[in-house]
């Protein structure tokens, strides 16, 4: 197929460049950013985790849910603006096998399921939750967001182990 | 209740999945068998020095002028180095001594448990603690003879 020959090409390009060569080819650099990586997700996926566990009721029920969103969110995304640098910084090093692998691959489709479901709980959800008394359909809709948040999230995880054994 | 059940699984997912064993990357039981030991002595043709393993491509001489070539998985770099197996130490066309398992598909790739570098030093191509035989943990993976 034409796409992949343009995307294996554009993988082995990436892998390629001096940063790529580099980051693979050193002593700790290369390690150090996978810690840094998993640093990302625990900050991302941990904070995400007790949020939608707030949305489902099983945690921190006596705390307004506005509340415990705005404090947060906010360093939820601090903790993906990491996972985000490094990922990109993992992906230079091994795009050459990265492209073939399908763990990763699915890992990506399941992050834009993650990034579609976070926005569309912003825009449709989100601003009628924080409202005094949101009705239940709304509540039940916040519920379903969070579940499928989790789900993800555990799946984006256990995925990006699996690239290491497909 | 249902949800419940289904939450708690996918935070036991996750705690699984970020636990610090799981963190290394792939161990030796993932793709080699230790019931399958092997050596190998052979010209080296080509070198991978990469994260997160590193790669040495021998051709091991089969009787009668004919080669076959094999693909021997060692740790990644800095744990190589931190053994006194550094990049410079093999180099294409040199001679390669490996003792290893083979993979478990079957396929001519060895892991590499130790290697007698070209200059005659018998060093540990394992990564610490990936669980492989001779695996000792954090100490100095140098070999005894």
């Amino acid at each position: 197929m034409l796409e992949s020959a343009v995307v294996d090409g554009c993988c082995q390009w990436v892998a390629a460049t001096p940063l790529g060569v580099r980051l693979r080819e050193s002593a700790n650099l290369f390690s150090i950013v996978e810690t840094t990586h998993v640093l990302g997700i625990v900050g991302t996926a941990g904070l995400v985790t007790i949020i939608d566990l707030r949305l489902l009721g099983v945690l921190l029920p006596q705390s307004p849910a506005q509340d415990v969103l705005r404090s947060l969110v906010r360093i939820a995304w601090y903790g993906f603006a990491l996972m985000l640098i490094s990922g990109l910084l993992l992906f230079c090093a091994e795009a050459a096998d990265l492209c073939r692998n399908r763990a990763f691959a699915l890992k990506m489709v399941l992050l834009v399921a993650l990034g579609l479901n976070q926005w569309i709980f912003q825009v449709t959800v989100y601003p009628g939750i924080v409202a005094r008394d949101p009705s239940l359909s709304l509540r039940r809709r916040a519920q379903a967001a969070a579940l499928l948040s989790l789900i993800l999230w555990a799946g984006v995880v256990a995925l990006g182990r699996a690239i290491a054994y497909v | 209740m249902f949800a419940r059940k289904l939450i708690a699984r996918s935070m036991l997912i996750c705690g699984l999945a970020l636990s610090p064993d799981a963190v290394a990357h792939h161990a030796f039981a993932a793709e080699f068998d230790g019931k399958k030991p092997i050596r190998l002595v052979g010209v080296v043709t080509k070198i991978q020095w990469t994260n997160p393993h590193t790669y040495f491509y021998l051709d091991v001489e089969t009787g009668a002028g004919a080669t076959t070539s094999w693909a021997c998985e060692a740790g990644n770099p800095g744990a190589l180095s931190r053994r006194g197996w550094n990049r410079d130490d093999v180099k294409i066309g040199d001679t390669l001594i490996v003792e290893g398992y083979l993979a478990k598909d079957g396929s001519r790739l060895v892991d590499i448990r130790r290697a007698i570098l070209p200059g005659g030093r018998s060093v540990n191509g394992g990564t610490p603690g990936d669980g492989g035989p001779e695996d000792r943990g954090a100490e100095d993976g140098t070999a005894q003879h």
